[in-house]
């Protein structure tokens, strides 16, 4: 198929554009097409020379490793979508085990309710204290969720007292050990959130206030969209998730520990970064933080089983990250040390 | 004082400008002659003149796109000329770099403020490395006393150490003034200085400007005020289209003769080209008594269906700011809007859209569009503002309206799902503009509703904004194109300093009015 023929389909209106230009054409749009080649890559690398490494048991752990971030990437993927960022999420999954000790061994609610209640406590927290705080007083989200990541943190410990705090529900141990038709209950917690986060934002009138906030947000308010509720809104998503996060935590351990992860939200901001979400907005998708969070667990996994030492898996990711950063960027961009040389 | 010149006893014909002075009489402080300047397919300047004597304040008057702004640039050395040459006290000028018009004493008051808010007016007169230093460093006392020599002749009423950000907006100017002389300036280029100042500032301005002239300073003043110019000006030069018209003592002109060199005299009266329609029923708007801090002063304005109202002003008159205030992106402090009799409670953007009004901005680029989203997601994105928000968007039948509204719209791109800042700037505006008719709005207000397009896009906006007001449509147009507004509008109001000074009917509006009131001749 040539260009020019696919340009005139186009302009008919795209009902007689062939399969092979539509994929072109969302390759060229989908931002973590080049992780996504990389993943297969390391992926297909890996299985041929680590024999355990594509196996059902390694694929488990693998998925089962990355769930908790994520979940709290897809978080973070609404609010950069938007231009913003949230610091907070790391001490919202320390603080969601506390919430749910609160309501399952404090007030001896129904596990399932607990659950739920503890997912909506991480929304209205979010939405509540970030969401209004850079939505509606129109502070900088830097400021407000450096506060409250620390905000979040301390009331853990004050309502800890700084002790592991075991949990024993039957629910719990499902998520965090069961599997449904073979797989991990909590891969599929994994499927639904992606799924939903996907329809959200690529069928709803609230997913495109999301990308019209992040792309223009005065141009967007100009033309009618609530951009302050469009801000409360996802930072409230991004601390559900967070809590979602801290609960399937405290379902692999078992108990709701004090210690947030305090650098898990510098891997989810590697994640949406690698999956094409720019820093700024507007432009990017949660398939792309998937791919970026798969793409992160395979390195680490691998790594880890070709025996290769953490230290070393550490300065090696953080070597790909930046260069796939800048590869994206070469891509869309270019940067001013090339464009003078072409000069 | 004012020194009488050879040269300027003739030019009182229009037709046959006296420009610089006669061969006997010593070279002028400044000559240009020649200056060319193109930007892309603009020819901002085409053979510009001016001659400047020294120790007068000059002023340099045109319209907006007269090439004013260009040749004060040209000036400061921020823009190098394509041809011409300048000669300042007889020796050439060295061009392009604001350090060689430095150097050669040129100094520039722009309207944005260069000063550092939070640092003394001591501070910033002697910015960066020209304070008092001393082994240890800064000498601080001995910047505030050299910058309180400085002060000191110019009669100003603050003092050396206070905070700039705590200054009057007229006391920021003089602190601008004082460095440009502390650097040793012969000249001075003021370029609009005056409009984000209130009258008695005004006047606190001018007596320092008397007073530098006093000590043998020479400037060059731009301003868009009538009275302004009687005022502090000894002579004038007028710009129309990149040349220069005339030239001469301010006492040879009245407010008229300024206004027709302006415009020229081939504008005077122009044909209508849209009949007047309108309907007395209910007003489709009805502005009264709109205040906005610092722009807009108690406006009132009434649009009947099926009306064009056009709004002229000069730039930075307030139009802007009374169209944002209208639609609710900005607060307005006082004042009510009635749109199809009803009034609007509150001052969200939500609710004039609920109501019915659509309004196309000026600024395309930061107000109009989402420039990552699809020509048809931004086309909807009015229309859908008050859908329940988790809807599920009906993609095939948005899709199929927007390829109607292509149609409709004669708008050329690849696809509806093409990014819309694939679009050039016509098509981008016939976008915004067929995103606000898809709310089928009562009142449509639009900011220059041609800035930046081409000429085949301009008449097709015109045809589709006499096509919309058949329907009824209220249409309040601002814009700082004359012909455009003579062209459009059925009635034109003319703001002055946020106030709307008058109404013309489109039989009595020219562009000599227009531009009369705009400068707050009345």
């Amino acid at each position: 198929m040539t260009d020019v023929a696919t340009e005139t389909s186009a302009r008919a209106g795209g009902s007689g554009v062939s399969r092979w230009a539509k994929v072109r054409a969302w390759a060229a749009d989908s931002q973590f097409v080049g992780v996504l080649v990389l993943l297969i890559v390391l992926f297909i690398v890996f299985s041929l020379t680590q024999p355990r490494f594509f196996t059902a048991a390694n694929i488990r752990v693998l998925l089962i490793g990355v769930s908790i971030l994520w979940v709290i990437s897809l978080g973070l993927t609404f609010v950069m979508l938007t231009g913003g960022f949230d610091l907070s999420l790391g001490s919202m999954l320390a603080l969601a085990g506390f919430i749910l000790v609160g309501f399952y061994v404090k007030l001896g609610l129904p596990a399932l309710a607990a659950l739920i209640l503890t997912v909506v406590s991480g929304g209205v927290l979010g939405g509540g204290i970030n969401g209004l705080l850079i939505g509606w007083v129109q502070m900088p989200f830097l400021v407000v969720t450096i506060g409250t990541l620390s905000l979040f943190q301390g009331v853990t410990y004050l309502v800890s007292g700084t002790q592991t705090v075991s949990l024993n529900s039957s629910l719990l141990n499902a998520i965090g050990f069961n599997t449904t038709f073979g797989v991990p209950i909590a891969v599929w917690i994994m499927i639904a959130t992606l799924a939903i986060s996907l329809f959200v934002l690529r069928r709803t009138y609230f997913g495109r206030d999301v990308y019209a906030v992040g792309g223009n947000s005065r141009a967007a308010r100009l033309a009618g969209v609530n951009v302050t509720r469009t801000l409360i809104a996802v930072y409230a998503i991004a601390g559900a998730l967070a809590a979602l996060g801290g609960i399937l935590e405290a379902s692999q351990i078992s108990a709701a520990s004090p210690l947030g992860d305090s650098t898990i939200i510098f891997d989810a901001t590697a994640a949406v970064l690698l999956g094409g979400t720019v820093l700024g907005g507007g432009v990017g998708g949660v398939v792309g933080t998937v791919v970026g969070v798969l793409f992160l667990g395979v390195l680490q996994n691998g790594l880890s089983l070709t025996g290769v030492p953490s230290a070393w898996q550490q300065t090696i990711s953080g070597v790909i990250v930046i260069l796939a950063v800048l590869f994206h960027q070469l891509q869309h961009k270019g940067t001013p040390l090339l464009r003078r040389r072409k000069e | 004082m004012v020194t009488p010149e050879p040269g300027t006893s003739a030019s009182l014909h229009p037709a046959a400008p006296t420009l610089g002075g006669s061969a006997a009489a010593p070279p002028p402080f400044l000559r240009a002659t020649g200056i060319h300047k193109r930007f892309g397919g603009v020819h901002a300047l085409r053979g510009a003149e001016l001659t400047v004597e020294r120790g007068e304040v000059h002023s340099l008057v045109g319209a907006n796109g007269s090439g004013k702004s260009t040749l004060l640039n040209i000036l400061c050395g921020q823009l190098a000329p394509d041809a011409g040459e300048l000669l300042l006290d007889g020796t050439p000028l060295k061009l392009g770099e604001p350090a060689y018009a430095l150097a050669a004493g040129i100094a520039v008051v722009t309207q944005e403020m260069t000063l550092v808010p939070e640092m003394s007016v001591a501070e910033n007169i002697l910015l960066g490395p020209r304070k008092v230093r001393r082994w240890f460093g800064i000498d601080w006392r001995a910047t505030r006393r050299r910058a309180e020599e400085i002060l000191e002749p110019l009669g100003v009423d603050f003092g050396a150490e206070r905070r700039v950000s705590d200054l009057r907006p007229d006391q920021q100017q003089m602190v601008e003034i004082a460095r440009a002389i502390s650097m040793n300036a012969r000249l001075l280029l003021l370029d609009e200085p005056t409009s984000a100042l209130n009258d008695a500032q005004v006047a606190a301005l001018f007596d320092l400007l008397k007073t530098l002239k006093g000590h043998g300073l020479t400037t060059i003043f731009v301003s868009h005020r009538m009275n302004e110019l009687f005022e502090i000006a000894d002579r004038i030069t007028i710009l129309r289209d990149g040349r220069t018209v005339e030239s001469g003592p301010i006492a040879a002109y009245d407010a008229d003769r300024i206004i027709h060199a302006m415009v020229g005299w081939a504008a005077e009266g122009s044909a209508p080209v849209l009949p007047s329609k309108r309907s007395r029923a209910i007003p489709a708007l009805s502005v009264r008594d709109i205040s906005v801090e610092g722009h807009v002063d108690k406006a009132s304005l009434t649009i009947y269906p099926g009306e064009v109202v056009g709004l002229a002003g000069l730039t930075g008159s307030g139009r802007t700011e009374l169209l944002d205030a209208i639609f609710g992106l900005r607060p307005r402090l006082s004042g009510s809007i009635e749109v199809c009799g009803s009034p609007l409670r509150s001052q969200r953007v939500s609710q004039a859209i609920a109501r019915g009004m659509a309004y196309v901005p000026g600024d395309r680029k930061n107000l109009g569009l989402v420039p990552n989203m699809t020509l048809a997601e931004n086309l909807h994105m009015a229309s859908t503002s008050g859908t329940a928000r988790l809807r599920v968007v009906p993609r095939g039948r948005e899709r199929s309206q927007a390829r109607e509204a292509v149609r409709q719209f004669g708008i050329v791109a690849a696809s509806t799902d093409a990014p819309c800042t694939t679009l050039s700037g016509g098509n981008q505006q016939k976008l915004v503009l067929a995103k606000w008719l898809a709310i089928s709005p009562r009142v449509l207000l639009m900011d220059e509703p041609t800035r930046g397009v081409d000429v085949g896009a301009k008449r097709e906006i015109y045809r589709l904004l006499a096509q919309a007001r058949t329907s009824g449509l209220g249409i309040l147009v601002s814009s700082s194109e004359t012909e455009e507004l003579i062209l459009l509008c059925d009635r034109i109001l003319v703001m002055f300093r946020g106030r709307i000074v008058a109404s013309l009917d489109r039989t009595q509006a020219s562009e000599a009015a227009l531009t009369r009131y705009a400068m707050g001749h009345l």
